[in-house]
């Protein structure tokens, strides 16, 4: 597999859309280019940060919050 | 198509002018003197209650938009809100800032934790569906929430948009239907009845630009 080939499918694979056999030949293809083809894979989770950021930001709710800190300060407690 | 495939990752209308695709790396800027995203990570980790208060301020918002867009359900995307950041302040010990950043952490939890309630509610719906044709009911309608209020248009959002719009419709949906659906693509090319090898073109073009704009932007910064 070319380093291009793998950089196609590592921008798959962070999506999870890699089919089974793909997904092993990529799996072979990341031994292969080590380091170097970790570091891709790194950079393409930046692609989670851009689509959840291409988004309207929807109210959450100030409940859920109390509800949240609330839970946590119980824990911290026992 | 498939009605519950949606039309792709620009449904609200906006930013669809022809523009040089750009994408942000980052969040937007912080405020002088707010504690940065790997500052309250580390805090977490420490313990610190308040720190997580600070992140759920800044993010909470975002998320919960992620999730929506998956599971389509106010009620439901507050409670894995909750789960999620509940889930953060548990495992912030497996963040590392050396694999990434804390945003990217957050959003890959919240994805995956969304994409598991939505197969969730599919095979309970599909289960509802058998019982509903059973006794000759009408099944139930796929319900899109719209969340406009308290709309934030940052810039970052902006430009994110921008390259997401610039790109073909089939190409935006095939995204959508990987990103936010969790399809593989052998699921896309069903739901949306097309050759396996044309899904796959286009995902691998439309992720292509995308990360070429992303990168545009890291040296323009």
């Amino acid at each position: 597999m070319s380093f291009e080939e793998f950089q196609n499918r590592s921008r798959l694979y962070v999506l999870g859309a890699l089919e089974s056999e793909e997904l092993e030949e990529f799996e072979e293809a990341r031994k292969t280019f080590g380091q170097k083809g970790e570091d891709f894979i790194g950079e393409c989770y930046a692609l989670h940060e851009a689509f959840a950021l291409s988004l309207k930001p929807a109210k959450a709710s100030s409940a859920i919050k109390d509800k949240l800190m609330r839970m946590v300060r119980e824990r911290q407690q026992r | 198509m498939n009605p519950r495939s949606g039309t792709g990752l620009n449904l609200d209308g906006e930013g669809d002018a022809e523009v040089t695709p750009r994408l942000p790396a980052t969040a937007p800027a912080l405020a002088p003197g707010d504690a940065s995203d790997i500052d309250l990570m580390r805090s977490i980790q420490a313990g610190d209650s308040e720190a997580l208060s600070q992140l759920y301020d800044r993010y909470s918002g975002i998320l919960k938009a992620l999730i929506l867009r998956v599971i389509h359900n106010e009620a439901e995307a507050d409670d894995l809100l909750q789960e999620i950041f509940m889930e953060i302040w548990n495992h912030a010990k497996n963040f590392s800032s050396q694999k990434g950043k804390p945003l990217g952490w957050m959003v890959t939890l919240a994805r995956r934790r969304a994409i598991d309630g939505l197969r969730k509610k599919q095979a309970y719906a599909r289960a509802g569906e058998r019982l509903q044709a059973e006794t000759e009911q009408q099944p139930e309608a796929w319900v899109h929430n719209a969340t406009a209020e308290e709309i934030d248009f940052a810039d970052t959002r902006v430009l994110v948009r921008q390259v997401i719009s610039s790109l073909p419709p089939a190409q935006q949906q095939a995204i959508e239907l990987a990103f936010f659906r969790g399809m593989s693509q052998r699921e896309i090319a069903a739901d949306t009845n097309t050759p396996l090898g044309t899904v796959k073109t286009r995902l691998e073009l439309g992720l292509k630009k995308i990360y070429d704009g992303l990168k545009e932007l890291k040296h323009e910064l």
